[in-house]
């Protein structure tokens, strides 16, 4: 399975593909909404987006808007993860079309939890 | 208009950063104890939050230990040599990821800037230091700060938040 | 814990430490029973109690709370408005109750296993924490229980979570819980295990259905109730649980459409 980290800090894109490798993801990097995109226009398919909020160019937000507008990445699943955790912001990111949020910090643990809710978790790893 | 931060909150914020994003671990971030010695080429990493409060969220330890947990974050080996911009990234994430935690005690909602890296953050007249924390990371200090930058006097009657 | 100590033996111990290092703080530990619970459970009981029932639910190794808020939210968003429940929620520990009644967790803790709809939909934030809001705190009733001794007020439940603490007993003690617990099960409601438990091999007085990834357990020979354990029956070989099926993604909880 493949997945798209979108985050501008190097350390979290790291961090969060990290998590993913052990639990059977290939990754790829953008470091912000529009570079994401161009991945997804260019060709790459993924079934799972990891997404920061707060990033130049274009913000996550934006970036779960634009995917959600287009039927061909309908079968993306999107999951924030973000400081943003006031409740607002979560009600926000949800109604745009996000999936899923993770807050900033989180263990890896944490990872796993959200993607065995999802059904993103190869058979044999759930708990 | 007043924010409340308060330290066991910030205490709180900053031991669970420091438990899920370094130390794989709880326990390896508590408070000082005795004085907090002065620090060796000190590094600061901060972020500012602006709104309707105004203010910053900072971390401060000397140069060597803010490499090491650059080594710790990115995986690098004790002996790597850490960049400066490898020290940027991973320190300045840390104060984000600390600082957008402070963001979400305050009662209204703001937004957070970049996290900048510096031997020192720029000094902003009139700012109040709300919160002080000296810490230890695995024996090391750290320091965690939040400053308020906006604290006009208020007229009788006016509502808070 | 007692008890334990003075008949374990050594898997037993192995087990009891896996249960307290893995997954211990999880909300909606294991999806698959809460799922159950949705559906078929709850659509189950609704039909037989009618759209106005009171469903009583028993969560009988509570911890620190999540298990039985994870019920109350399942059921809370599962019911008609016509229908109302209450959760009774026992644990051995008065210093875990404290917490558990508090209804408040670290922004760390409900990142583990909370679907995001349901944090926001169920959840306040408080400080640097968040809270269950008081509505849902106001249906969940925390008590100390010891499940040595006969069952708490509060039944008959329709449905009872025992989950991941028949580990700590040896196999008379379980055979003796499970029975206690089915004198306050009604004779069309539901048991719920843990992942990796069944009743086969333990007591014969269940039967297993098979719900989506995992495993319900109706009562059998409800209405006899009977001072003491029962004498074992010549019960059939123990055999391997079916296999679990691959899991569906739980469409409803997670998928953020709007409710």
């Amino acid at each position: 399975m493949r997945a798209l980290v979108i985050d501008d800090s190097r350390t979290m894109r790291r961090i969060v593909s990290g998590t993913l490798h052990p639990l059977g993801f290939e990754t790829h990097e953008a470091e912000h909404g529009r570079a994401a995109l161009d991945l997804l226009e260019g060709g790459l398919d993924v079934e799972l987006a990891c997404i920061d909020w707060n990033m130049p160019v274009m913000d996550g937000l934006a970036f779960v808007v634009a995917v959600r507008a287009n039927p061909a990445w309908r079968h993306i699943t999107l999951m924030m993860v973000t400081t943003e955790s006031e409740h607002g912001q979560i009600v926000r990111a949800l109604a745009a079309g996000a999936h899923e949020y993770l807050i900033k910090p989180f263990t890896p643990e944490a990872v796993r939890d959200k993607l065995d809710l999802l059904g993103l978790l190869p058979i044999g790893e759930h708990a | 208009m007043i924010a409340v931060v308060e330290r066991d909150q910030v205490l709180a914020i900053a031991q669970d950063v420091f438990a899920a994003m370094v130390d794989g671990d709880a326990g390896r971030l508590q408070p000082w104890s005795g004085t907090l010695p002065s620090l060796e080429d000190p590094v600061v990493a901060w972020v500012d939050l602006h709104g309707p409060w105004t203010g910053r969220a900072e971390l401060t330890t000397e140069r060597a230990t803010a490499q090491d947990l650059a080594r710790a974050l990115l995986g690098m080996g004790a002996d790597e040599a850490v960049s400066q911009l490898d020290l940027v990234d991973a320190f300045g994430e840390v104060a984000n990821v600390v600082g957008g935690n402070v963001k979400s005690l305050l009662p209204r909602q703001g937004t957070l800037g970049l996290p900048q890296v510096a031997a020192a953050a720029p000094v902003v007249p009139g700012a109040l230091l709300v919160q002080h924390l000296p810490l230890s990371w695995r024996g090391r200090p750290l320091v965690v700060a939040v400053r308020a930058f906006d604290h006009p006097v208020l007229s009788e009657g006016t509502p808070l938040a | 814990m007692t008890r334990l100590r003075a008949g374990a033996r050594e898997t037993d111990l192995t087990a009891v430490v896996e249960a307290l290092t893995t997954n211990e703080t999880s909300w909606f530990r294991d999806t698959s029973p809460f799922t159950a619970l949705r559906s078929p459970v709850v659509p189950a009981l609704l039909d037989a109690r009618g759209a106005s029932a009171h469903l009583r639910v028993w969560s009988a190794a509570c911890s620190t709370g999540q298990e039985p808020y994870s019920i109350a939210m399942t059921l809370a968003d599962a019911l008609p408005p016509t229908a109302t429940f209450d959760v009774l929620a026992t644990d051995l520990s008065e210093q875990v109750l404290a917490r558990a009644r508090a209804g408040r967790y670290s922004q760390l803790e409900v990142n583990r296993g909370m679907p995001a709809p349901m944090l926001v939909r169920h959840l306040v934030r408080a400080g640097a924490e968040w809270e269950v809001v008081p509505h849902l705190r106001s249906r969940v009733t925390f008590r100390a229980h010891n499940l040595l001794d006969a069952p708490p007020p509060g039944g008959p439940f329709d449905v009872v979570f025992l989950r991941n603490v028949l580990i700590y007993f040896d196999l008379p003690t379980k055979r003796a819980i499970l029975h206690r617990v089915r004198q306050v099960l009604r004779p069309d409601g539901a048991l719920l295990l843990g992942a990796a438990e069944t009743t086969i091999g333990i007591d014969d007085d269940w039967a297993r259905v098979s719900v989506g990834a995992g495993s319900l357990y109706r009562p059998l020979d409800a209405g006899s109730v009977t001072a003491g354990i029962p004498a074992p029956r010549s019960a059939a070989p123990w055999t391997a649980p079916t296999p679990a099926v691959p899991v569906v993604p739980p469409s409803v909880l997670t998928r953020g459409a709007p409710r």
